[in-house]
């Protein structure tokens, strides 16, 4: 026991540490993310205290909905806590740079993998701690529960993340039993990558939106049945379902003690199996993980893009592109992510299709064209959320070997505009085809159409700008894994402040746009005072745009090329 | 060839490198020793443009490195002392990188220096494998390759023989004196005395961010009064001074 401590006391002493040895700055941003975390909070609780209070209005199938609602979360809990072991697993088992010391002191096997076993579990519950709280504590609000709730709520809870651990961890080991770790990983990625964008779409294309539309089904029955999840009484995140909504319908509660002692019992002895099979095959993995296995290259197709891309450009900056472009596309946790990307195209274009605009009281040639123009806000926060995905960790991506750069001939200001200029052409296309695309699902006015795709044309430019500027004013090159950047401060602050310019862009054209479809609409002429707002208006959006490309690349080079 | 005139970097109020004049011949093999902590590496990233000076001039080849820095690291070639590469390019794709970097184009004469530099630190058969499947010594041979890949008039190198087994540090130090006696100026760090003996013209001691004493192995011997190894030199020249830095920077 007192070994299983002292490995596990790096941990907790290395987090004391970072709090109290953090400057000034540090605890700056420690605040800030307090504040932003807080709202987020905030956010999340009045949003389901909205639905649930809604739910509890609905006669009949109110509370069966919010049942059904509380068993759809703990599920997607659940599977995600399932697959965060797994993934979380593999690095603190297998990858971690401390493991080869806790492996060659004295301390047995078994204390080890248990030591690592929690690290994992805690590293994997927290983010469902942060999701989850807010929610269950509307839930508390709304149906008041008693003491039990809490209770059952906090024990259950841990005994969830106790199984999805033991599931997680058990695969985990079998998984490295049978490929190298690091290809593990890999594979762990690609399948997670695929299944999410598979079940965002399969999701997406059920509708759920006709739940709330109960016209739209013949009967009750039929209804009901569109309501059931796939749920089952072996899930854990059912026995928790059913115990907390003992509580919380102030029911007699007869199979509380049932489904936990079923959760606990299941977990109890996941943890037994999994120190038995650790026993036998975990230091066997480990040992293979340590194990360099020649790697060759993929070809052919990612040759004859890097030649594409770099054909136009003097060698300097190819080379830059190229090895970017070879870089990602043989990282299988980076390229997978288009996947997810193309997913979220095909899901924002499909959500245009089936808008009800018929069933609106306003005239439609109005509303088209209003959505239309609300849709470039729209793409605009889908570009952010993209670009901070893939254009903010574009500097950090360098990671240690930033070295090169420094000290090669190339100067900092042609790397970061190298790339800006590499993320601009995909950016453009992607905003482009959200927009066109949209805009001839929506029948708009050729009018609308240019206005919309020329304010997103130039948008794209403040975006990347923003991503790259900001990226190498926040950058991160000791990070152990690039999609860590992005959920940084500097992440958070780029999302933030793209948000605000894509915001300010739609604020300040909406007048002009309205001035102008309306007089296109009604067939009658713009006044000279409604050109004078029309013309001041676009050139404070050009004004910002241009502010947008250029402050942040000019910050970001000068925070660069202090870096030390 | 280079000239460094008061150098000196601070952080956080703790000056690492501390007012440094030095001058290197060209064509020179120079070797820069001290304890651990006495400023060596940042003395060196500083002359390979990775770190800012807090104060004093870096001149190479007659060129400020703060007035044209691409210029200066257009003939400076640097050997970290831990070879962090692009784990996800091959060895043949670094190369060709670094050469886009320095300019070079993609003539067939490139893709054969590149051979020659490869065959030359033994990596040929591994070419065309992912970085990251390589052992540190690997890693360590390829920066090497990289460095000479644009032919740099200077070399700066730190620590050059971590990593390296005796085959590949006896590779490594041949290479080295083949480059002096071509003309491209060395200058290296090392804990290896022995190293700093058997290849160096002259060598540098530094300690606490200053150079205490500067010349040939025999100059350093007569400096120091002892007639023995360069080890019991440098022991002798830094006995009783503080070995590095008295106050870790964190205490600042």
């Amino acid at each position: 026991m007192r070994r299983l401590y002292l490995l596990l006391s790096p941990r907790f002493q290395g987090f004391r540490n970072s709090l109290t040895n953090t400057g000034g700055k540090g605890r700056k941003r420690t605040l800030i993310l307090i504040l932003v975390g807080l709202a987020f909070w905030a956010l999340l609780f009045a949003l389901s205290f909205r639905v649930l209070r809604y739910f509890q209005s609905v006669e009949v199938i109110g509370d069966l909905l919010a049942h059904h609602l509380l068993g759809m979360i703990l599920m997607v809990f659940f599977s995600l806590l399932v697959f965060s072991h797994i993934i979380t697993a593999l690095s603190n088992l297998y990858l971690s740079s401390d493991l080869e010391l806790c492996h060659a002191s004295p301390a047995p096997l078994e204390t080890v993998f248990l030591s690592r076993a929690i690290y994992t579990v805690m590293d994997s519950s927290w983010m469902v701690i942060v999701f989850g709280l807010p929610v269950m504590m509307a839930y508390a609000l709304v149906f008041k529960p008693g003491l039990g709730f809490y209770v059952s709520l906090l024990h259950m809870g841990f005994g969830m993340a106790l199984v999805a651990g033991g599931i997680g961890i058990l695969i985990t080991m079998i998984l490295v039993r049978i490929f190298p770790a690091q290809r593990t990983r890999d594979v762990i990625m690609l399948l997670g990558v695929c299944g999410l964008g598979a079940l965002y779409m399969m999701f997406r294309l059920l509708r759920p939106e006709r739940l709330v539309d109960p016209d739209a089904f013949f009967s009750i029955a039929q209804y009901m049945t569109a309501l059931q999840g796939p749920d089952s009484p072996y899930l854990p995140s059912h026995w928790v379902t059913e115990t907390l909504w003992a509580y919380l319908s102030h029911a007699s509660g007869k199979d509380i003690l049932f489904q936990s002692a079923l959760l606990w019992s299941t977990a109890g002895a996941l943890t037994a199996i999994n120190v038995w099979v650790a026993e036998a095959i975990y230091f066997t993995g480990f040992s293979r993980a340590q194990e360099a296995s020649r790697r060759r290259a993929g070809k052919r197709a990612l040759d004859l893009l890097v030649a594409l891309a770099r054909r136009p450009f003097k060698p300097e900056v190819a080379a830059i592109i190229d090895k970017d472009l070879r870089a990602f596309f043989r990282d299988n946790t980076q390229w997978s992510q288009l996947l997810l990307l193309g997913a979220l195209v095909v899901v924002y274009v499909y959500n245009f299709s089936v808008l009800p605009l018929d069933k609106t009281p306003i005239r439609i040639e109005f509303l088209q064209n209003e959505i239309a123009f609300l849709n470039v806000g729209l793409a605009g926060f889908v570009l952010s959320a993209v670009s901070v995905r893939f254009i903010f960790p574009a500097v950090s991506s360098e990671g240690a070997a930033f070295w090169i750069i420094q000290s090669s001939p190339v100067p900092l200001k042609r790397f970061l505009w190298t790339k800006f200029g590499l993320y601009l052409f995909p950016m453009l296309l992607l905003g482009e085809v959200l927009i066109l695309l949209t805009n001839h699902l929506l029948e708009v006015t050729p009018l609308m159409m240019a206005l919309s795709s020329g304010t997103m044309f130039l948008g794209v430019f403040g975006i990347v700008a923003l991503g790259v500027g900001m990226g190498a004013m926040f950058p991160n090159f000791k990070h152990q894994n690039i999609a860590q950047v992005a959920t940084g401060f500097g992440g958070v602050m780029f999302m933030m402040l793209s948000a605000a310019f894509v915001a300010l862009i739609v604020v300040l054209e909406a007048g002009p746009v309205y001035v102008l479809v309306m007089a296109e609409l009604r067939g009658v002429p713009v006044t000279s005072w409604q050109w004078v707002l029309i013309v001041s208006s676009f050139l404070a959006v050009l004004v910002i745009m241009i502010l947008a490309v250029f402050k942040p690349m000019k910050m970001g080079l000068k925070t660069l090329s202090q870096y030390e | 060839m280079i000239n460094l005139i008061h150098l000196t970097k601070t952080y956080k109020g703790l000056r690492t490198v501390d007012d440094l004049d030095l001058g290197v011949a060209e064509g020179s093999l120079f070797g820069f020793i001290g304890p651990n902590g006495a400023g060596k590496t940042t003395t060196l990233k500083m002359m390979a443009g990775v770190l800012k000076p807090t104060s004093g001039r870096i001149i190479v080849d007659g060129m400020d490195l703060a007035q044209e820095p691409e210029k200066v690291k257009q003939c400076i070639g640097f050997i970290p002392d831990r070879p962090y590469l692009y784990e996800k390019l091959t060895g043949m794709e670094f190369m060709k990188f670094i050469a886009g970097l320095y300019g070079m184009d993609h003539a067939s004469s490139l893709q054969t220096r590149i051979g020659e530099l490869l065959e030359m630190f033994d990596l040929t058969h591994w070419g065309d494998e992912l970085i990251e499947s390589y052992s540190h010594g690997m890693k360590q041979r390829l920066v090497m390759c990289s460095a000479l890949l644009p032919e740099p008039k200077v070399l700066i190198v730190d620590e050059p023989m971590v990593g390296l087994d005796p085959r590949g540090a006896r590779l490594v130090k041949d290479i080295f004196m083949e480059q002096c006696r071509r003309k491209t100026t060395l200058f290296m760090s090392t804990h290896s005395l022995e190293v700093a003996a058997e290849v160096c013209q002259e060598i540098a001691i530094i300690q606490a961010g200053k150079i205490i004493a500067r010349g040939t192995s025999e100059e350093l011997k007569r400096v120091a009064g002892v007639d023995g190894s360069l080890e019991s030199v440098f022991l002798k020249l830094t006995e009783g001074k503080r070995i590095a830095h008295a106050t870790p920077l964190s205490a600042s």
